[in-house]
């Protein structure tokens, strides 16, 4: 029924041959421009910061690069690194150290007293739950250097310590300091857990207050303790939730040494609180053995890249979320 | 507030003896005001130091050791340009972040959220992805990647290897996958039909987005950009490992400096330079309660 | 401006929105497209409004296919349920807002825009923002921005569907006054086959994504083509049966476990060729309470009144018939209660009968 083209003036549609490939391919290439248009900015801050970086780093860790020999830069080594990284010495004991840090301040800070704080939070009056939640919230706040400057002064030696002053001699060595002396891991546990914990106190806090409230009111009349009421009801309900913080935290302890770097360096002494995080930065930036080690550094660092991105595919596709991707409603012509 | 004022409105613990509930209640309340002493403690040295000669544990002291040794000799430090410096710095970065990441999400939101072209599925998954994945790691990459644009003429001036411009080039770049993320969520709320009503009144897709979209996403808007100010005020790794002196040094990393540079530190100065830089965040504390908690469930930014 | 769709179709990875749709619209016509949710007459709609794009067919308008032309060079203005209004722009903001994206001047914007807000019965209150409204005036205020840019198609998506019954009645005739006032073609979408049987000089019955019937209302009501025509067009529903249809002795008739009557010849004769069951269909308003036995002919069923729905002015009665109910339109004065024996009369003329099979009607097809 393709009728051929009169010249119309009053309907104010434009005269052009649609029925022309040219002028179809024109505007599925100018729709598809207008689109790019807006992703512009984006695709050009994701290339430069985050694909090129990431090949970047692969290349990296098979040069010898840094800053010892930079003027002849980017010769191939081979796999030279990768064995130099399994066999350094305190390769075991980083390995150690990065999968104490992250267990331990996942299980006792990030999931456990998250879940504790959101249970206890919404069992009491909402406004003073609100307020303690609320000072929970300011160390995720306030700004890295002042948070670990706190703690330092917190665990400081005799007289300016905090911690000796209230409790003397309970954790580690009387009177000491505390983060680098007696117990360096406490304290790189609860800087990074006090501030972990908020997280997932949020995210449970609104999952249980949207619980239905007939549900629970139903389990009282049954005679259910609230202890019953939290294991039978609440938790199982949370599930999801508490499995989206769980994965999401590994990921993020994982790839985080802001704070331990602020706190201890990774010492006292050698690598006693360094995780592999850590060390591809201290390799790569610090001149620590007299020499930024950068594609060193860079093995070290794609290892964990490596890792992170296959659990970051696994956290997407376990929690389905390509699911929550619609198509678009209108189609461009 | 004692417990037998408590009323429990939202959560009536019906057929428990009362005195067993009035126990309850005390021990969360305990374990609540226990679990946070840390931060009381903190944030209360903080301020007695400023204020302060000298501090042991929590007490100021005098010259001759007894309690009291007020002074505000701490503060001097603001007559000092180089704070003035260090404050204009971090300003530039966590304003250019607000623009930056606002500017980017929200365009890059939209199109994802109501467009369709080649490449938006691979674009959707890998912003999800990219929203996970923690990016300090290639932090050693985007070194040299900001040492070539640093060889760019001209523009390498603004934004290259220790230079403001490109430190907050890459805090953009490393908040884009979550504000995109969320921006496309609360595009993803609108009515279609408001769109397609522009539309058909002669809009054109960027009109669209300008005029009719982006006033009904305002308040997600402001949600991200207090969220990348806090980030972009905050930022201390970036800066830290792309700027090297003070004159490009933002606020943290000029405070570390203070810390590690002088020896002896003198703490209450530090301290009260630490109070000084948090003046805004306490401010955003204070009169955006409801809305910083909800950004940070929705934000998903853990550590 | 005549509208034709030829064969238009939509899909989306296999799941079809709208099927080889072909009928064409008279210039200053409007056309309800009629049917169940879901049954691709809004899809059909945002096809023709160049929102979605046709995967077959072609959109004319007065000849031309605009298949790739975009919405706003379309020449067309639409309404939607839900007003689609912009919220952060006042009433002038969303009138004017067309007139605006052209760039005319001022002046003729106010003056266009006074005038449609005059005509629309909004024109004092162009200076209120859109929440300040009731949906009555929201919806005339939608309206007016699509009138404003002097449309040559009016598209309106269920316009009314969000109204409250009685300002439904209202806008039903001031639309359609409206409409018939300025000439402009239109298409409007709904699911009631009222407010289409009252307002459309022509329906097109959509189903599953396939055209159903495209007629004038009248036909539809009085000669459904589809057993979907029949069973969706007209309230309350019209009555199915499943018969048989015999011919004894030169006299025709339906029978079934619970039935058994005489047809009129004309109706029966092309249902007598069908071998087997045969979908008789009778509306409630063609079915009478038989005056005790005052001379009338015609078949009667007889029954026990199971049900009794009071609507005002008739009482509708589900009459159980041997194990079939049968819903009866009966005058409120005839006073029926539960459990009265009743005598129906059969209108023969009205009696329509379809192919259970094919679902065609076996008297219009």
């Amino acid at each position: 029924m393709t009728q051929s083209l009169e010249k119309e003036t009053d309907t104010g549609v434009p005269a052009g041959d649609p029925t022309s490939q040219r002028s179809t391919l024109a505007r599925r290439v100018r729709a598809t421009a207008t689109a790019y248009g807006f992703m512009g900015p984006a695709i050009v801050l994701v290339l430069l910061f985050f694909i090129v970086p990431g090949i970047l780093l692969l290349v990296l860790s098979f040069t010898n690069l840094s800053s010892a020999n930079f003027s002849d830069p980017w010769s191939y080594i081979g796999f030279d690194n990768f064995s130099r990284l399994f066999s350094d010495p305190f390769f075991p004991k980083i390995l150690r150290n990065t999968a104490f840090y992250v267990f331990t301040t996942l299980i006792f800070f990030n999931l456990g007293l998250a879940l504790v704080l959101a249970l206890v939070t919404t069992n009491i009056p909402r406004r003073a739950g609100f307020f303690f939640r609320l000072v929970w919230l300011l160390p995720r706040l306030t700004p890295s250097v002042v948070y670990i400057m706190m703690w330092q002064r917190i665990g400081q030696a005799d007289p300016f310590g905090i911690y000796n002053q209230i409790v003397p001699g309970f954790l580690g060595a009387s009177g000491g300091n505390l983060f680098l002396g007696g117990s360096p891991w406490t304290f790189v546990i609860l800087t990074n857990g006090f501030v972990g914990a908020s997280f997932g106190m949020i995210i449970f806090t609104s999952a249980l207050e949207s619980i239905p409230k007939d549900l629970i009111t139903a389990a009282k009349v049954d005679g259910a303790s609230l202890w019953r009421i939290i294991r039978d009801i609440k938790l199982p309900l949370i599930k999801w939730p508490l499995l989206f913080i769980a994965t999401y935290q590994t990921l993020s302890l994982l790839t985080s040494f802001e704070y331990i770097l602020l706190l201890t360096e990774g010492g006292p002494g050698l690598f006693t609180t360094e995780v592999w995080a850590l060390t591809a930065y201290k390799r790569a930036f610090s001149s620590y053995f007299g020499n930024s080690q950068w594609a060193f550094g860079a093995t070290w660092a794609i290892v964990l890249v490596s890792v992170a991105l296959v659990l970051a595919v696994g956290y997407v596709k376990l929690f389905k979320f390509n699911e929550l991707i619609e198509e678009p409603r209108i189609e461009n012509l | 507030m004692t417990t037998a004022e408590i009323s429990p409105p939202t959560h009536p613990v019906a057929g428990l003896p009362k005195a067993r509930e009035k126990m309850g209640r005390r021990f969360a309340y305990g374990f609540l005001i226990l679990s946070i002493m840390p931060i009381v403690v903190g944030y209360s040295w903080i301020v007695v130091a400023t204020l302060s000669f000298r501090t042991e544990g929590l007490l100021p002291r005098n010259a001759e050791g007894g309690i009291g040794g007020f002074t505000l000799s701490n503060w001097d430090f603001v007559t000092d340009g180089a704070i003035w410096n260090a404050m204009f710095n971090s300003l530039l970065i966590a304003v250019a972040m607000v623009f930056g990441v606002g500017i980017a999400s929200t365009a890059g939101g939209y199109a994802l959220s109501r467009m369709k072209f080649a490449g938006r599925k691979a674009f959707l998954s890998m912003t999800l992805v990219l929203h996970a994945f923690k990016a300090e790691m290639l932090l050693i990459a985007i070194f040299f990647v900001l040492r070539w644009l640093g060889d760019i003429p001209i523009i390498g001036n603004f934004v290259g290897f220790n230079s403001v411009g490109g430190v907050a080039l890459v805090m953009i770049a490393l908040e884009l996958p979550l504000g995109i993320w969320l921006m496309k969520g609360f595009f993803d709320n609108l009515p279609w039909d408001m769109e397609r009503a522009a539309l058909i009144d002669g809009a054109s897709r960027f009109r669209v987005w300008w005029q009719i979209m982006l006033p009904q996403v305002r308040p997600g808007l402001a949600a991200l950009s207090l969220f990348t100010f806090i980030a972009g005020w905050n930022a201390y790794l970036v800066p830290f490992t792309f700027t090297i002196g003070t004159k490009v040094a933002n606020m943290p990393v000029f405070l570390n400096q203070l810390i590690s540079d002088t020896a002896p530190t003198n703490w209450n100065q530090v301290a009260a330079v630490g109070l000084f830089q948090m003046i805004p965040l306490l401010i955003f504390f204070i009169f955006t309660q409801e809305l910083l908690l909800n950004i940070y469930a929705g934000g998903s930014k853990g550590s | 401006m005549r509208v034709e769709l030829d064969n238009l179709s939509k899909s989306w990875d296999g799941v079809v929105g709208a099927d080889k749709i072909t009928l064409d619209i008279s210039d200053g016509d409007l056309v309800a497209f009629l049917g169940p949710s879901g049954c691709g007459k809004t899809t059909t709609l945002l096809m023709v409004a160049g929102i979605y794009k046709p995967s077959g067919g072609t959109i004319s308008f007065d000849g031309r296919v605009v298949n790739e032309v975009a919405p706003k060079d379309r020449g067309i203005g639409m309404v939607f349920q839900s007003y689609a209004l912009y919220p952060h722009m006042t009433v002038f903001g969303n009138i004017s807002y067309p007139l605006r994206i052209q760039k005319l001047d001022k002046a003729v914007i106010k003056d266009r825009v006074q005038k449609v807000a005059d005509m629309m019965g909004i024109g004092d209150l162009l200076d209120r923002k859109i929440a300040q409204l009731s949906g009555g005036q929201q919806q005339r205020v939608s309206l007016g921005r699509a009138l404003v840019k002097e449309p040559q198609l009016l598209l309106f998506d269920e316009p009314l569907s969000n109204l409250d019954a009685r300002l439904r009645l209202t806008m039903r005739g001031e639309i359609k006054r409206l409409q018939g006032d300025l000439g402009i073609t239109s298409i409007y979408v709904t699911h009631d086959q009222v407010e289409a049987m009252t307002m459309a000089d022509r329906i097109a019955v959509m189903s599953k994504g396939i055209l159903q019937a495209y007629d004038v209302p009248e036909a539809l009501y009085d000669r459904p083509k589809t057993l979907f025509v029949a069973g969706f067009v007209g309230n309350p529903p019209m009555n199915f049966l499943d018969i048989e249809v015999t011919r004894d002795n030169g006299e025709f008739r339906a029978k079934s476990e619970s039935i058994d009557l005489i047809l009129p010849q004309e109706r029966a004769e092309k249902a007598a060729a069908v071998k087997g069951k045969v979908t008789m269909g009778l509306r409630p308003e063609d079915l009478n309470l038989a005056e005790g036995t005052s001379g009338h002919s015609g078949p009667t069923l007889s029954g026990v009144a199971e049900t009794v729905e009071p609507l005002g002015r008739e009482d509708l009665v589900g009459v159980g018939i041997n194990g079939v109910e049968m819903r009866v339109l009966v005058d409120k004065t005839r006073g029926v209660r539960v459990g009265d024996n009743l005598d129906l009369q059969v209108d023969p003329s009205k009696i329509q009968l379809f192919d259970p099979v094919t679902e065609n009607s076996l008297l219009w097809a």
